[in-house]
């Protein structure tokens, strides 16, 4: 994965995993693999693991301890009403950022083409 | 130096017996597991929290990382990724920081303050648009 793509997730792999959870609740495990199917191939179970420790300190999700055939139990997260307020901002805030960048990005298109 | 978790655990005796508890944990996972997790719990126990609650519950965090990835088979590069700093760095942010960090961001922003607080007086002060680049 580029480097460019690794400092851009940094802003929204937060946004990227509420809106996973959005959907289903999931463990860990699984919201690396859901990334995986979705071509985010590089994203370390690490880095999820901690994206979901602070979502859980900031509130955002519910949390529920599950036993586990094998390893320890497993934590499973869902959105909760305050995460999904804040996926909303979220959306909000991306929509903002697609509509700026793609004025830009005609913008100079209009002036690479006008020579 | 003594790393600062050393003080930190001889401090308190409930702490003792986490901290013991957590290397426990570290001895039972496989040996891979276990070379990676001691490399990052000694990253962490020198540019951590510099409170004992946040750092027993990050090193309780980071045991319970390590023996699910290793029940679900997920490879070491796996849990930490291309860069182990870049994802230490981004763990540990969860549990506060060393208190010396502490101190000086607030130094920091405290001189920035006061630096905004005298910009008034550079009028008077000498030196104003004399050879300034």
């Amino acid at each position: 994965m580029g480097k460019q793509m690794t400092e851009m997730l940094k802003g929204t792999l937060e946004g990227i995993v509420l809106a996973i959870l959005a959907a289903r609740p999931a463990y860990g495990y699984q919201i690396t693999a859901a990334l995986r199917e979705q071509g985010f191939t590089d994203i370390a179970e690490g880095t999820i693991y901690a994206l979901l420790i602070r979502i859980e300190q900031r509130g955002l999700v519910d949390v529920e301890k599950v036993p586990s055939v094998k390893g320890p139990p497993r934590k499973v997260y869902s959105l909760n009403a305050l995460g999904r307020s804040d996926l909303e901002e979220f959306w909000g805030t991306w929509s903002f950022l697609v509509e700026r960048l793609e004025a830009l990005q005609r913008e100079g298109t209009k002036k690479g083409t006008a020579k | 130096m003594t790393p600062k978790w050393i003080e930190l655990v001889t401090g308190s005796l409930d702490d003792k017996k986490r901290y013991r508890r957590y290397k426990e944990r570290v001895a039972a996972l496989p040996v891979s597991y276990r070379t990676a997790i001691e490399g990052v719990g000694r990253y962490l126990a020198y540019t951590g929290p510099g409170d004992s609650d946040h750092l027993m519950a990050m090193f309780d965090d980071l045991a319970d990382l390590f023996e699910q990835s290793a029940a679900d088979g997920v490879p070491v590069r796996a849990i930490v990724g291309d860069d182990p700093v870049a994802f230490v760095d981004t763990f540990k942010r969860n549990y506060g920081q060393g208190s010396w960090l502490t101190k000086e961001q607030r130094r920091l922003t405290d001189a920035i303050a006061r630096a905004e607080e005298i910009a008034g007086d550079d009028d008077a002060g000498p030196g104003r648009g004399a050879g300034a680049i």
